[in-house]
């Protein structure tokens, strides 16, 4: 018996196409593929939540919705200071952090897939143009913009200016940029695609109860759901892959709600438990014969781990903006995201507004601190307005996910290191986004400014690449492992790099890349 | 202050309402607001009591930490004024006490109602249909700002000549060769020396 929660129910000895995690990359693949007609079996460590449970509260939606299981940290990053155990933000529920996420589904640009050819060399940085392009890409960025309902584009109206908008614009046509706007943005302006307009209630990071917000839980789980097709096993945390005499994957094992262990017999494993667990799942799944780790002939699985430069900026008025009425990101300044070396860095960043509730934001807004200049901070809330920065971190080699075997989790088996370092180039970079920040602000009258630094990592990506050749990453370009032809990795691991945009509209983009071609491989029994 | 706990069994601890008061001075000292009222404070200095309550550490933790606060107060901390006391919490900053309750205080205090209230935020939104018609664009004091990116431009991706540059300005020295970044060892322009 399987824990199955939909009507269909696999045979765990039927060799069948599993896939580990439901979130962007899983879910949209699960999706794609039955609706091709083909059966699939979903694991998700997380329960299923429903929006009927989400809570308008920060930390107790936190509680519910977060990856809360024990992870370490190491390196000079500030994370592995301000927040040791929770170097990333992420969830633990059916739909994966698409419930958590804000909306902002920038495209990469052309030269962002072929960053060493355009950056040139970049001491310490382990730069690799991607083996596609934006050309094999477009197609599916059009698909995953109309599936995700994205504004601007596609005849998506874009979302009115909420009051942090109103802040964030005037700010940027001040300092005299012009690629300013409410959006793209994953998130209804007007009902479309059964799913009504956006309500303006501020609380689309914890699961936007109104839906919307696409998200995978609101989307992709119910048609596939509906096509009959679909065996989703909720409360089901893979925990090792495992292997035929030929090297080819055959089954997944994993733990039910009880820590009951489970196998279930496969043809196919798509991996996509986001960056930290999906290396950590390869590197759980060694062998005599992949003595380090599934899929890590290159030795690039868990490496080159990016999570993009990320800073927040808040400027202090002396009138109300109360910043937390409405779409938390919608808001984006694109005129940064350009490549131009006469900064003093490679690669572009976004600025895009955020708001934070005073839960959050005490806890965010400079950790560690306390007394009357950080109460300050707080006392002026209403009159606050933030924008995040989001930009491209450079690939490292030793900025890693590996495995700590001096900690275990609640099952006992060891969590994941998480090692980085700040690159200069990434350091040269969040300067100069701080400032262009600050900048806008002042440019309306701030009356001052406070710079934050990165929040755990919400995005998570590079740590099994795709490359070309099977010695300088993980998997090729369609996501397909150089090693282990029936297994493939299905979510924002396989970044070669990272680009500025955020990266979500990417991983669903590939996704229904490799389903197109998984569909063909097994039509055409190459798999 | 006596000993803060009321039994000598440091397992069966039970504050003294002296030592809950300390407390309360301490968080309203460490996060001064003007705007909140006791409440809050009270409710936070609670929760650091319940959570000590329920693991040894931090038992022992506040018991020493409320002890040396008087102890470098010369008397009794409560009778303090703002700014000496905050120059006393300065000194304790780097303990395990101050860290669990500037911790606890941070999670809590601000995860408050009326902390929320005197700060000016309006908590839970969607059960009163969002803020769509109760002043998501209520700001006045700016205009209207176009929210479409302008007609008929394009931003341009890559700057004018940037290509003909053939490396970014940031160069860290050090890091490790690899096949396809090879490092500054594998370059054959080293200085040359004798
Ligand atoms: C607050 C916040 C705001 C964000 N805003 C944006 C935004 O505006 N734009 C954007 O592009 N991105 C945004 N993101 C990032 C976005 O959510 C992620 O990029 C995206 O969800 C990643 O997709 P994924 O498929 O790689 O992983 P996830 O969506 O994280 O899904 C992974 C799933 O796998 C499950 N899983 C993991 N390990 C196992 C295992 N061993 N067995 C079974 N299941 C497992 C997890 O429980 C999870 O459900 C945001 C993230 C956060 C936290």
């Amino acid at each position: 018996m399987t824990a199955s929660v939909t009507g269909c129910s696999i045979d765990q000895d039927e060799e069948a196409i599993v896939i580990i995690g439901s979130g962007a990359g899983g879910g949209t693949l699960a999706h794609e593929l039955t609706s091709k007609g083909i059966p699939v079996v979903v694991l998700e460590a997380g329960p299923y939540l429903a929006h009927d449970d989400y809570v308008n509260n920060e930390w107790e939606s936190f509680n519910q919705m977060a990856w809360l299981d024990p992870r370490t940290t190491s390196g000079s990053w500030r994370i592995a200071r301000d927040f040791p155990n929770l170097p990333a933000w992420l969830v633990k529920a059916v739909g994966g952090t698409t419930t958590h996420w804000s909306g902002a589904t920038p495209r990469f640009k052309a030269h962002e897939f072929k960053t060493r050819s355009v950056y040139g060399r970049v001491e310490g940085a382990n730069l690799l143009d991607w083996p596609i392009g934006i050309e094999d890409l477009a197609p599916y960025y059009d698909r995953a913009e109309k599936a995700m309902g994205s504004t601007h584009v596609h005849g998506r109206p874009p979302l009115p200016a909420n009051n942090n908008y109103k802040v964030f614009a005037n700010g940027a046509e001040k300092v005299g940029y012009k690629f300013y706007a409410t959006g793209p943005y994953a998130t209804n302006a007007e009902e479309y695609d059964g799913r009504p307009a956006s309500i303006q209630d501020g609380f689309n990071f914890q699961g936007d109860k109104n839906k919307s917000k696409w998200s995978i839980l609101v989307r992709e789980m119910p048609r596939a759901e509906k096509t009959g097709l679909l065996d989703l096993r909720p409360r089901s945390q893979a925990v090792q892959v495992t292997h035929d005499a030929e090297g080819r994957a055959d089954a997944v094992l994993y733990l039910d709600k009880d820590g009951n262990l489970h196998r279930q017999a496969a043809k196919l494993v798509c991996l996509a438990g986001n960056s930290i667990e999906t290396p950590r799942l390869l590197l759980l799944s060694g062998t005599p014969r992949f003595p380090d780790g599934l899929a890590n002939s290159s030795g690039q699985v868990g490496r080159n781990y990016m999570r993009h430069l990320t800073g927040t900026v808040w400027g202090y008025f002396d009138k109300p903006v109360r910043m937390y009425r409405g779409e938390t990101m919608a808001g984006v300044i694109s005129d940064e995201s350009t490549h131009d070396p006469d900064r003093g860095f490679a690669g572009g960043y976004y600025m895009e507004t955020i708001s934070l509730g005073p839960a959050f934001m005490a806890a965010f807004v400079e950790p560690g601190a306390w007394g009357p200049d950080f109460t300050s901070l707080l006392d002026s809330y209403t009159n606050s307005a933030g924008m995040w920065i989001v930009g491209e971190d450079m690939p490292q080699e030793t900025n890693r996910v590996t495995l700590n075997t001096n900690a275990k989790d609640e099952n006992g088996l060891p969590v994941p290191n998480v090692h980085y370092d700040d690159h200069p180039n990434d350091i040269a970079m969040r300067e100069h986004a701080y400032a262009a920040g600050e900048k806008v602000y002042q440019a309306v009258g701030a009356q001052g400014t406070h710079r934050t630094a990165p929040y755990p990592s919400t995005h998570n990506l590079g740590t099994a690449r795709m490359s070309e050749r099977p010695e300088d990453g993980v998997v090729d370009k369609w996501g397909r492992t150089h090693d282990v032809p029936n297994l493939f990795i299905s979510d924002g691991s396989v970044f070669t790099t990272g680009a500025a945009a955020n990266p979500t509209l990417t991983i669903v983009a590939l996704a229904i890349r490799q389903a197109e071609y998984i569909a063909d491989q097994l039509k055409t029994q190459q798999i | 202050m006596v000993f803060p706990a009321k039994y000598p069994s440091l397992n069966a601890m039970e504050m003294t309402e002296e030592a809950r008061q300390t407390l309360i001075r301490v968080v309203r000292v460490a996060f001064p607001h003007e705007c909140v009222p006791d409440g809050p404070y009270e409710r936070t200095a609670d929760k650091i009591l319940t959570e000590a309550q329920n693991e040894t550490w931090f038992r022992v933790a506040l018991t020493q930490g409320l002890l040396s606060l008087n102890q470098l107060a010369g008397g009794d901390f409560q009778d303090l004024d703002d700014e000496a006391a905050l120059r006393v919490l300065r000194r304790v900053e780097g303990t395990e006490f101050f860290g669990f309750v500037r911790r606890t205080t941070v999670l809590n205090l601000y995860d408050d109602d009326e902390v929320w209230a005197a700060l000016g935020y309006e908590g839970a939104s969607f059960d009163q249909g969002g803020y769509i018609n109760r002043g998501f664009n209520d700001l006045d004091w700016l205009p209207d700002p176009r929210i479409d990116y302008p007609e008929g431009e394009q931003l341009p991706e890559i700057a004018p000549g940037a290509l003909d540059v053939p490396s970014p300005a940031v160069e860290s020295g050090g890091g490790e060769d690899s096949t396809n970044q090879p490092g500054a060892t594998s370059s054959d322009m080293e200085e040359v020396k004798k």
